[in-house]
């Protein structure tokens, strides 16, 4: 017979206590950084997710997108942005984005899709913003792809190119405002996030993305 | 596009058990980097640099030819063959027949090259017995006749042949950089590729795989890496360079008087756009030669039906730097139009460029 209970032995309540997991929660997430880390549940991208930033065209959606990245780059996450055709380069910097580990791949022609799939094997952040309309199938393939892999994909929105499915957390600038010296200083972005879960209610923020340092920051 | 100079050392092209080979290259691409600093080593044998820097420095092309030659002599003791054209893949078959193809002929150059060029025995044996027999004949093919006769990367050799891709993916050694920064013990300028142990983690093998798999599938350039490097104007400091290419270490520790300031565009343009500013009798603005503006901007027109209203405009910030060529007279203008876009403008050789987006 069995030499040993084939049931699951009872802990005792004390070790139950002390027991924990081995893949804490903590470690499927994606840091984000500081604007953002108050306006989103747990002030992390959860893995497998996929983030929508919806803008009109030159108000601030891709220095919005860029920003979502700066903080897990500087932790060693690698990003891959697919289909900026001539990406601000000095301007990720500022935004605190660590270059050494961005893969671009500017011009992807008709395969944009598929270049986002094969980076969001290796990376765990790519930006894709799509040069002509994405159609459900490819959006819907790129999404299921990304929960597969545990990456995020962060999915540019324009009117004319917009993201056709409904994204775990969507970022819709309303209104882009700059304040300006003798120079242009900062553009106050207003901001609407929603999405599933605790974010099903939306709520609007007003943020500073860049600021006069090029940075972004909260009000 | 521009010209570059290839050096072709057949005795250094194969690697020697003892590592000399590797020794050797090192030496000479010292010795090259004398001369022009842009030199890199593409692969074991092959060495490439632009010319028109030294050319004018050392007085014409004949001269720096025969510098070079006379510099891989000096160094390796061993002949060199010589090639000049405009992209990498015509510059180094230019090399392999010692030609210098002048500048605007490279296309012609390389559409009468034979198919064996590209490396593919396959792809050369069928379209000979099409009756095509020059690089020409087949860039000429239907794109989409190329992909269902081939597979994908007979699509990208065919983008090569057209001239829309200037290397071929087997041209470069992504190791090679690296093996010799570790012979030289520069070791550190790779730092950036290492994990937090010093060692190289799994995340950036994974990321390098990722992107070699896109370079199968898009073609050499596909995959693109950025440094940041000193310059005025934000389009300066900005380098994008094929991923796998050596890297060049970041040199932004100097001052540079004048720099425009944060916040920068998020979209530099590679290849700036011409424009026209108006004011608000619809004349044209110009910059003239003190770097004053003739009158305020009022509206940009990119091309003849597409005028934006500026609602707000500051500048023009000269860029002084090779004051003693007239030609050189830069300034920059940021904008704002009326539906909100933020514009960096450039004003060179006089006329007005769209420079960057603030998008």
């Amino acid at each position: 017979m069995f030499a040993f209970s084939p049931t699951r032995p009872s802990l005792s309540p004390d070790l139950l206590a002390r027991v924990r997991p081995v893949s804490l929660a903590k470690t499927r997430t994606i840091p984000l950084g500081e604007p953002w880390r108050a306006l989103v549940p747990e002030g992390t991208l959860r893995r497998g997710s996929t983030v929508v930033v919806e803008a009109p065209v030159g108000l601030g959606g891709l220095s919005l997108a860029l920003s979502l990245v700066s903080e897990a780059s500087t932790r060693g996450h690698w990003a891959g942005v697919v289909g900026v055709d001539d990406p601000g380069v000095v301007a990720m910097a500022e935004l605190g984005v660590d270059l050494r580990r961005v893969l671009f791949v500017p011009r992807p022609g008709g395969a944009w899709a598929e270049s986002a799939a094969d980076l969001l094997d290796g990376v765990d952040l790519v930006i894709v913003r799509p040069p002509s309309r994405p159609g459900h199938q490819s959006s819907r393939r790129l999404m299921d792809r990304v929960r597969e892999r545990g990456s995020v994909l962060v999915a540019l929105s324009e009117p004319r190119v917009s993201w056709p499915l409904p994204a775990d957390i969507l970022f819709r600038v309303t209104q882009a405002e700059w304040a300006t010296s003798s120079r242009l200083d900062a553009r106050y972005l207003t901001v609407h996030v929603s999405g599933r879960g605790e974010l099903a209610r939306g709520s609007d923020h007003v943020v500073i993305v860049p600021n006069r340092r090029g940075a972004a920051e909260a009000r | 596009m521009e010209q570059l100079l290839a050096v072709w050392v057949e005795s250094l092209a194969l690697e020697q058990p003892d590592g000399s080979t590797l020794r050797d290259t090192i030496a000479l691409a010292d010795a090259l980097e004398a001369m022009c600093p842009f030199t890199e080593v593409v692969r074991l044998g092959l060495f490439v640099m632009p010319l028109r820097g030294p050319s004018r420095f050392f007085g014409g092309d004949d001269a720096v030819l025969r510098m070079v030659r006379q510099c891989v002599s000096d160094v390796v003791g061993a002949p060199t063959k010589l090639g000049v054209a405009e992209g990498l893949f015509c510059a180094e078959l230019a090399a392999h027949r010692e030609v210098l193809v002048p500048r605007g002929g490279s296309d012609a150059f390389r559409r009468a090259q034979p198919l064996e060029v590209l490396g593919r025995k396959d792809l050369a044996t069928t379209c000979r017995r099409l009756g095509l027999h020059t690089l020409g004949a087949f860039a000429d093919l239907d794109s989409a006749r190329v992909g269902e006769r081939f597979n994908k990367h007979a699509l990208i050799l065919h983008r090569v042949a057209r001239g829309e891709l200037t290397e071929l993916d087997t041209q470069r050694d992504p190791k090679l950089a690296r093996r010799l920064a570790q012979l030289r013990g520069e070791d550190d300028l790779f730092d950036e590729q290492q994990g937090f142990f010093g060692q190289r983690g799994a995340e950036d093998d994974r990321a390098d795989a990722a992107a070699r798999r896109v370079r199968e599938r898009l073609g050499a350039e596909a995959v693109v890496v950025s440094n940041l490097q000193g310059g005025r104007g934000p389009e300066d400091r900005a380098t994008l360079v094929p991923w796998g290419s050596p890297s060049t270490v970041l040199r932004d520790r100097a001052p540079w008087p004048g720099r425009l300031s944060a916040p920068s565009p998020a979209t530099t343009l590679a290849h700036p756009v011409p424009l026209q500013l108006r004011d608000e009798a619809n004349r044209p603005v110009v910059l003239n030669s003190r770097g004053v503006l003739s009158a305020a901007p009022a509206a940009v027109i990119f091309s003849s039906p597409l005028r934006r209203e500026i609602i707000w405009f500051a500048g023009p910030w000269p860029l002084v730097e090779r004051w003693w060529s007239r030609h050189r007279r830069r300034a920059h203008v940021q904008m704002v139009l009326a539906s909100g876009e933020a514009l960096l403008v450039a004003a060179e050789s006089s006329r007005w460029w769209l420079v960057g987006i603030y998008d």
